[in-house]
């Protein structure tokens, strides 16, 4: 197990955003969280990044528990997040942005090449490598954020709503390219509200619903559970 | 499908490029013909040479120079300088809004004064010290205090973000003055410090090199400080640790999110800025020969953030740009207000004196420039490319642009 998550509960001040949340993701998977808005998605992935503290429960990477650990340690130790909302460093060029990405490698070998890796993968960043990232368009920006995170080289990528204000014909080529990153060897945790595009693709899928988790299973199964159906994927 | 990339639009001059496309042998030759004629400035004969008049008791329009003695206006134009460098770094580089800045600046005088001078308590009262220290040992001390001041103010305040920032550092800095001034056990409150040492060296005849007449030692002193510093500085902006300070301006969360311990790197910032300033301190004092509580005030602070604003955030050119406007503006002024009989007070109905020199109408007069260039120029005078990238995006999220 790459990721277990047991029993967390976290607060935003005074109001609990996460009441108990236990999971786990498995080496080699794409594991899905999908959920409604304020259902605590996102909350859960700040959780595992680190930018906010649990109050209570574990979090454990690789066997060990992480939850006390500071945000920049667990980067070093191969936890990478797509911050929501895109979160590109706005006024560094597309390069620069994705130089960052590798601030904590020193192997700049490795990183050279890696980056040609994320520019095959792509393209359209290469176009535009010595642009601000700033000035990209939505979709190029959501594919810097991924591209940035590959560059900490993680073993586990954390993508905060990669489809999030993004054409569909966009969020295709993002979901194509997440499953051609997990087959590459990484293991993807993804948050999403198009449950569509992201059962379809994960191996397993969480529910979130108000701080809880109320369904678990494998993409398939919660793409054919008919309250699931029901309640995000808008048939009845 | 292939697209062109998109042409960012650019206006101005582009001198830094202009620059930067010379040649190297021209660029060094560029920069030592700029130093070399940095040095000369306070001196009288240059201007003789260049066939300008000496505007003193003359009617002529001192387009280059002002009445006062032009060393002593280039000396304090230096500090300035030196304090908008350090500013630059906290607030251009990391983005952090620092309000009280000037407390630096003084905890890096009072140092000086209290270890130099002879009437310093630590001599007088409390015989900590046998007799007063020469100047230039002092100020590497006064830099280190001003250094761990920073991280002292840095350390508690530094979880904070954005204005809740500049809210507690102005707080900090009211607190110190208003116990600077009142308290009597130390720092002498109003009455202050006198006597203060000047740095050391004699001309060939004996006379002291620093001395009270001369102020060109003090201001070659502090222009040769501050190419050092723009040296320390440019080399840090360009290093991992500016990288990531740039970061954590742009985005801190994502910045954190890519493995940047962003307290650590904040407060590194928060502690250099502070070094600078002491150091800057430490200078002034040198020179001053008297510090009192006077020193803390609060439009010190406001100035500085206005030189680093006016001058363009997270840019050298603009710091130093924006540190000589903020001393040489109003004293241009009250040179030129004098050619054409501009009134020092106006006497207000019998009532009052209203002093109307530029030196006092100074923050009018800034306040009112700062108003039309965050219009016209929100990026500064003498911008850093990448900041007005940032602006330009952040623009977008608060008005968006049809």
């Amino acid at each position: 197990m790459l990721l277990e998550i047991d029993d967390i509960t976290l607060h935003y001040g005074r109001i609990q955003a996460l009441h108990g949340i236990s999971l786990h993701v498995n080496e080699g998977e794409v594991v899905a969280l999908i959920g409604a808005n304020g259902a605590g998605k996102s909350t859960i992935m700040r959780a595992i990044s680190g930018l906010r503290a649990v109050s209570r429960g574990a979090i454990r990477f690789q066997g060990e528990d992480i939850s006390k650990v500071r945000a920049d340690l667990r980067v070093a130790r191969g936890i990478c997040q797509a911050p929501e909302g895109r979160g590109v460093f706005p006024g560094m060029t597309v390069q620069e942005n994705l130089e960052m990405g590798a601030y904590i490698r020193r192997d700049h070998a490795a990183v050279a090449k890696d980056m040609e890796r994320v520019f095959g993968l792509f393209p359209r960043l290469l176009e535009r490598r010595k642009q601000a990232g700033g000035t990209l368009s939505g979709g190029e920006q959501q594919m810097l954020a991924v591209g940035r995170a590959l560059m900490a080289r993680p073993k586990l990528l954390l993508l905060d709503e990669p489809s999030m204000g993004l054409a569909p014909m966009i969020i295709q080529q993002i979901f194509t390219i997440i499953t051609e990153i997990n087959q590459q060897g990484t293991t993807v945790l993804l948050v999403e509200q198009n449950a569509q595009q992201a059962l379809s693709r994960a191996h397993r899928a969480y529910v979130l619903e108000t701080g809880n988790i109320v369904k678990e299973g494998t993409g398939s199964d919660l793409l054919h559970d008919p309250a699931v159906k029901a309640a995000y994927l808008g048939v009845a | 499908m292939t697209t062109e990339p998109i042409k960012q639009p650019r206006r101005g001059l582009h001198l830094g490029d202009r620059f930067r496309a010379l040649p190297k042998p021209a660029r060094i030759a560029a920069i030592v013909v700029g130093i070399a004629l940095l040095y000369v400035l306070p001196l009288k004969g240059f201007y003789e040479n260049l066939g300008f008049p000496i505007p003193v008791g003359s009617g002529y329009l001192p387009f280059y120079t002002t009445g006062s003695d032009m060393a002593n206006v280039l000396f304090q134009c230096g500090y300035y300088i030196l304090l908008a460098l350090g500013l630059n770094v906290v607030l251009g580089y990391a983005g952090l809004l620092d309000l009280g800045f000037f407390g630096f600046f003084a905890v890096g005088a009072y140092t000086v004064a209290l270890l130099t001078s002879p009437d310093s308590k630590l001599i007088t009262e409390y015989n900590w010290l046998e007799s007063p220290w020469p100047w230039l040992v002092t100020v590497p001390i006064g830099v280190s205090l001003a250094l761990l001041s920073g991280v002292l103010l840095g350390w508690p305040t530094l979880r904070l973000r954005g204005d809740y920032l500049a809210i507690v550092t102005l707080g900090f800095a009211e607190i110190i003055r208003i116990v600077a001034k009142n308290q009597d056990w130390i720092l002498n409150g109003d009455r202050g410090i006198p006597s203060v040492a000047h740095p050391p060296g004699t001309w060939s005849d004996g006379s002291p090199v620093f001395g009270i007449l001369d102020w060109s030692p003090y201001y070659w002193l502090v222009l040769t400080v501050i190419i050092a510093v723009i040296f320390l500085i440019r080399n840090l902006a360009n290093s991992r640790v500016g990288r990531a300070w740039i970061a954590i301006r742009e985005d801190e969360d994502a910045a954190e999110l890519m493995g940047v311990p962003t307290f650590k790197f904040k407060l590194w910032a928060f502690a250099i800025g502070a070094a600078v300033g002491g150091l800057s301190g430490t200078l002034w004092a040198g020179q001053a020969n008297f510090v009192n509580s006077a020193t803390f005030s609060l439009e010190n602070s406001i100035l500085v953030l206005a030189a680093v604003v006016l001058g363009g955030a997270g840019s050298i050119g603009g710091a130093i740009l924006g540190g000589f406007l903020v001393i040489y503006l109003p004293e241009w002024l009250r040179s030129v207000g004098d050619v054409f009989g501009w009134p020092h007070s106006v006497d207000v109905f019998g009532i009052f004196r209203l002093d109307t020199s530029p030196t006092s109408l100074r923050f009018i007069i800034f306040g009112a420039l700062l108003i039309v260039v965050m219009i016209y120029r929100p990026q500064g005078l003498w911008p850093n490319r990448r900041r007005a990238a940032e602006l330009k995006d952040r623009q977008k999220e608060v008005a968006p642009v049809e």
